[in-house]
């Protein structure tokens, strides 16, 4: 390592490279999955890996998973550096020596491969039943011990574990085919899907996949909707989220340019992006670029308080930097990325909020969703629905998606409930997949509904 | 180095196949008209089956330069796995001949100096500027990228495969902005070096994409014919595609179980096809070594093919299609080559009536049911020649009436990435 570091300062200087960074990476993971009892995978591996950055004005990156590449790999990203002689600006802080780990309960790597099988057998049994034609088990864990260093002089060690765990079941009957599915997953041990009640959950999935056999399509068009924790939370990391991160603002293609102080929502919507929130599945400890991560509240009563930034969007936006630069390996370049997402809670019960619409939906679970930023449009699905009249729960809604204008349903919301839960783990896709989490309470707001009636 | 991993994993009384893999990619990223990042990344890598006693071990190394001890290790290590993995062993293919194609390799991208390529980015960069002179207010951006990849495959049953190929890969997002925003984008991969007229294309097209959103408003609702432009194609073709892969039919996670069946219009025929000379998706051999081909899924609204590779074919008790995907880190997994959506006689050219060029969302669609809520991103309607933009409109429906409400498609054949279609007309329904 000492020579590497002394190998990098050289080859600065011999290429007169004003910053760069190196991130080293070794990720120890092992995966099950299993369908219909049958084990389909089981993977232990560990991989090593370097990635290089260098910045002249504009960003040099080279990497390589053949550890005898690494000092070729530094020269590489700085050759590319040296060409590339752009005028952008990068925050340059105080260096940073540090040592940091999100500690756990029980190691994953200390429990052997037999009991997380069984583990697996186990939620596969569970998942049986009538009407379901497919059962799909899926654990994953992953220890990723990176150190970082600068030319700033920071030197950073962080362990960041993962766990995840989700199961799906397909039911039939009826002439139909649904589906259904739970995830469990944080930056934990062993300890966090011990903690899971298998039998209740698994005991859900099959109950909703069932019911959603003889579930109607939703109608069509504009109506009030509820969306459950799950739902607001995809809802504000697609319809705000990926507005806010500054990459976007930088380059003018977000809807969000140039609004910072602005009121874009209701007074009573908060949004916060919280790396630091512990064991969550999108948190860290520092960023990869060796900034700390920081709490983020992006919209403060509705005014647009802050966007998500690396060190580029930092220096070029004027702004603090708050440790939102995230890659998905070590071959991959930071970009601006959120972690844990969520809307604070108000204090709206779900009765109350329920009694406010005459007719309109209740939308439950996030089935994914994709955002325009420069248009400002965003899509959603939800794993299902209910219509609602009068303020009462009525007959079962499938296959419901969601769409609107982000600007327009931020100034709908109508309530916001007081029942905040953040833990839906899942992964973000921006050319590179990172993990996040993201949540809120119950919200009302107003949406199209893509539905066949 | 491969030659004496074959020999360690011969001493061994187990079966093996190893996919091996060396290459490097060059990419860059033009934000607001800049070249801001540029990268040469360099990848390696070995992955090992072993069949042992009826069940399966795999496991991956990095790197292709290992000594003695380090492949050693990785036998035993991999080899220990199939001891404990309960992933039943179904046996790995024979050998086969590969198909022949032509135009999966261009030695120009292969040995491109990377300052060449540096300089070809900064251009297109520069032609950026150029182009949205004068015409508004616009925000482009963009990417480049080259990549060469030589690989290969062996296994206990005789096969020992060897190929290279490359890509080049161009896109462009423009935003155009002023009272409101408008946003275009345009995306296209190839095997072989394209000349810069390409990449002043993908500008142009981005930015005119761009005029047209500007313009867009929000349409009435709607129901009754609709065209559909190749990329709103590919959403609905995708979903329908989750239905035909072996392990979903496999696991009853498809709405088929056989063969035969009518599933869409007459009109409508798709194939994959790994055997197109110069095609993105194409490849002499799979991941596990069986041939690439030509595979028909649906032929004039008859299903004729599921998607298989080695193991879901054994399990249906058909052949393997020869779509095993994979590189080195993942054990084989069935995907597509190129997807064919074949061109009918219709001229769709002149077509009057509405329009939809490009939707998102697919992904929140259920394809075992079919029903999806999409969003349109682009639409327009077209009446006596003029052209008449919408947008932010949902195009609902499901995927089987839709394909089975085909009227006629196209005679023009269009290509994004791997996908290849004409223009479709069909009934459909936006909100």
């Amino acid at each position: 390592m000492e020579r590497l570091m002394r190998k990098a300062e050289e080859l600065a200087r011999r290429y007169g490279i004003s910053y760069y960074e190196i991130r080293i990476t070794k990720v120890t993971a092992s995966h099950l999955t299993m369908q219909n009892s049958q084990l389909e995978e089981l993977a232990l591996n560990t991989e090593i890996g370097i990635g290089v950055r260098a910045f002249n004005g504009a960003w040099g990156f080279s990497s390589a998973n053949d550890m005898s590449r690494a000092e070729r790999a530094i020269e590489t990203a700085m050759k590319i550096a040296k060409l590339s002689k752009g005028d952008s600006r990068i925050y340059l802080g105080d260096p940073v020596k540090d040592r940091a780990e999100i500690k756990v309960k029980q190691s994953f790597l200390d429990v052997d491969i037999e009991d997380k099988l069984s583990l697996v057998k186990e939620v596969d049994s569970l998942l049986k039943g009538d009407s379901i034609s497919n059962r799909s088990v899926s654990y994953g864990d992953g220890l990723k011990e990176q150190l970082y260093f600068n030319s700033l002089g920071s030197e950073i060690e962080t362990v960041v574990p993962r766990i995840r765990l989700s199961f799906s079941v397909t039911a039939k009957g009826n002439g139909e085919m649904q589906q259904y599915w739970r995830s469990f997953g944080g930056a934990a041990g062993w300890e966090l899907v011990e903690g899971v009640d298998l039998t209740h959950w698994t005991a859900f999935v099959r109950r909703k996949a069932i019911s959603l056999l003889s579930a109607k399509s939703p109608p069509s068009g504009e109506f009030d909707v509820i969306m459950d924790p799950e739902l607001t939370g995809v809802f504000i990391h697609e319809a705000l989220g990926h507005a806010a991160e500054a990459d976007a603002i930088k380059t003018g293609e977000s809807i969000l340019t140039g609004r910072l102080g602005e009121r874009i929502a209701v007074e009573e919507l908060t949004v916060v992006d919280d790396p630091t929130l512990p064991g969550k599945f999108g948190s860290y400890i520092y960023d990869d670029e060796g900034i700390r991560a920081k709490r983020v509240e992006i919209i403060k009563n509705g005014v647009l308080l802050n966007y998500l930034n690396d060190r580029e969007t930092a220096a070029v936006l004027g702004l603090e930097p708050n440790g939102h630069g995230r890659a998905q390996g070590y071959s991959y370049q930071p970009l601006v990325r959120m972690s844990n997402t969520y809307v604070e809670p108000r204090d709206w019960s779900f009765e109350e909020m329920l009694s406010e619409v005459k007719r309109g939906l209740y939308m439950i679970g996030d089935k994914g969703g994709e955002v325009d930023t420069a248009n400002g449009t965003f899509t959603f699905g939800a794993k299902e629905g209910y219509i609602i009249e009068n303020g009462e729960i009525k007959e079962q809604v499938r296959d419901v998606a969601l769409s609107g204008k982000i600007l327009d349903v931020l100034k709908n919301i109508r309530a916001i409930g007081s029942d905040l839960v953040v833990e839906f783990p899942g992964y973000c896709g921006k050319g590179q997949w990172v993990p996040v989490d993201d949540g809120g309470p119950h919200v009302l707001t107003r949406a199209v509904v893509g539905g066949l009636r | 180095m491969i030659e004496r991993l074959i020999r360690i994993l011969e001493r061994e009384n187990v079966e093996w196949e190893i996919y091996w893999e060396r290459g490097r990619g060059g990419s860059f990223k033009i934000e607001n008209e800049k070249l801001e990042r540029s990268q040469r990344k360099f990848h390696s890598g070995i992955g090992l089956r072993v069949g042992y006693k009826g069940r399966l071990g795999f496991s991956y190394i990095t790197g292709i330069g290992h000594d003695i001890e380090t492949l050693e290790n990785f036998v035993k290590r991999t080899i220990k796995l199939a001891r404990v993995s309960e992933v039943p062993f179904r046996g790995f293919p024979s050998e086969k001949k590969p198909a022949k194609i032509r135009g999966l390799y261009d030695k120009r991208i292969d040995e491109i100096p990377f300052e060449d390529a540096h300089a070809m980015a900064q251009n297109f960069a520069e032609r950026m500027i150029e182009l949205k002179a004068g015409r508004g207010e616009y925000t482009l951006s963009g990417s480049l990228a080259f990549g060469v990849n030589f690989y290969g495959i062996a296994n206990s049953n005789g096969i020992f495969l060897e190929d290279k190929s490359t890509g080049m890969s161009v896109s462009t997002y423009a935003v155009k902005k002023g009272t409101r925003t408008g946003s275009g984008s345009y995306y296209q991969s190839y095997r072989s070096l394209q000349p810069f007229e390409e990449l002043e294309r993908a500008i142009k097209l981005a930015i005119e994409e761009a005029d047209m959103s500007w313009d867009a408003e929000r349409f009435r609702p709607y129901e009754g014919e609709l065209l559909l432009e190749p990329p709103a194609f590919r959403a609905i073709v995708g979903i329908f595609l989750e239905n035909l892969f072996g392990d979903n039919v496999h696991y009853g996670r498809s709405r088929f179980v056989d063969l035969g069946k009518r599933v869409a219009s007459e009109k409508l025929t798709i194939t994959d096809d790994a055997t197109i000379d110069n095609g993105i998706g194409s490849y002499p051999f799979d991941g596990e070594g069986n041939p690439g081909r030509k595979t028909v899924l649906v032929e004039e609204g008859f299903l004729r093919g599921f998607l298989l590779d080695e193991t879901y074919g054994w399990l249906l008790g058909m052949e393997s299609t020869g779509n095993a995907v994979r590189d080195f880190r993942t054990v084989p997994h069935i995907g597509t080559s190129n997807v064919v959506v074949e061109p009918g006689k219709e001229s769709l050219e002149d077509f009057e009536g509405i329009v939809i060029k490009k939707v998102f969302g697919e992904h929140t669609a259920n394809p075992i049911s079919g029903d999806f809520s999409l969003t349109v991103e682009l639409g327009y309607v077209v009446r006596d020649g003029k052209v008449e933009p919408f947008k932010d409109n949902m195009l609902v429906g499901n995927v089987f009436e839709l394909l089975d409400s085909i009227r006629a498609v196209g005679k023009e054949l269009i290509r994004r990435g791997s996908f290849y279609s004409p223009r479709v007309l069909a009934i459909g329904k936006i909100i």
